[in-house]
């Protein structure tokens, strides 16, 4: 590994960007991850930013089920992310499609669409089950880091 | 529970036709049954005439061989007259109410989209609120609609 990538990988392990996506959520999840963000939970102590658009983001954070109007649109926000990229889905919607799975509109999930690195459950998600899901997430990079540079 | 018989009253009086057509279930809640050809009339006398001013929602219903269309009017006293069109399904065609209540537009374009209801004079727009990739012809709150198989995994 050069010194270049052990920097950047080291940065993105501790400062991800995030961009927040509403794939077809009812809002909930979304007050949710809104509330992780800012400083009563304040999620931003692990260096984690909210960025404006997905060019400059780490993580797509999904939240909703995917319906079938916003299915090519996830997928046009996930391909203008830089790799590595990694993608959390937020809500039991966006896990397997929840109440809404099978419903005319929606497609399911999120990972039928995208591949989905971390899931995490709850109707809504609560702040802490978020930023539980997200230090996870960051922990398992950290994991593969340190395989690397053995 | 006065304004609502003289509502009825001034209704019969106006179309002799709507005679035994309108019910009064309970206060403040008007149902009268109204036919295609004299429908634009009703709508245009509720709202001149009797203040009827605000279009709250238009109701689809699928209900075997014809599709039913419900015209939810209120007054600002809180009285509402609900105007119920029944179509026949095979050639469901309506007038639109856009002419009266500019609003009716995005729920007439909902009862395209999920009924198939063909509404005369409605401008051509977006289709609403289906996705775009939708395939035409298909109606998803009749009550026959199968969903493809196949077409995802649920």
């Amino acid at each position: 590994m050069g010194l270049v990538e052990k920097v950047v990988t080291w940065a993105r392990i501790k400062s991800p960007w995030i961009i927040h996506f509403n794939t077809g959520a009812c809002n909930a999840c979304d007050i949710e991850i809104v509330a992780a963000l800012t400083p009563r939970y304040d999620i931003e102590r692990f260096g984690i930013q909210l960025k404006g658009t997905p060019r400059h983001a780490d993580v797509l954070v999904c939240s909703g089920p995917v319906t079938k109007q916003i299915k090519c649109r996830l997928k046009r926000i996930y391909d203008q992310m830089p790799e590595p990229k990694f993608v959390v889905a937020v809500g039991t919607c966006s896990c397997s499609g929840g109440v809404f799975d099978g419903c005319y509109s929606v497609e399911s999930g999120i990972d039928k669409v995208i591949p989905v690195s971390a899931y995490i459950p709850g109707c809504p998600a609560s702040p802490k089950a978020i930023i539980d899901g997200v230090v996870k997430l960051l922990a398992s990079l950290e994991k593969k880091e340190e395989k690397n540079k053995k | 529970m006065t304004k609502e018989p003289d509502i009825q009253n001034s209704l019969i009086k106006k179309f002799g036709f709507l005679e035994g057509k309108i019910r009064i279930p309970r206060e403040r809640r008007i149902f009268a049954d109204a036919a295609p050809e004299n429908f634009a009339t009703i709508i245009e006398y509720a709202m001149k005439d009797l203040s009827f001013t605000m279009l709250c929602t238009i109701t689809g219903l699928d209900e075997g061989a014809t599709l039913g269309f419900l015209y939810h009017l209120a007054r600002e006293d809180g009285i509402m007259l609900s105007i119920k069109l029944n179509i026949d399904k095979n050639n469901p065609v309506i007038k639109t109410i856009t002419g009266y209540f500019p609003g009716a537009d995005i729920y007439e374009r909902e009862l395209m989209d999920l009924l198939g209801a063909k509404v005369e004079g409605l401008p051509e727009g977006r289709r609403y609120p289906l996705s775009d990739d939708w395939p035409v012809g298909d109606y998803p709150l009749r009550k026959d609609w199968k969903k493809q198989e196949g077409a995802n995994n649920a």
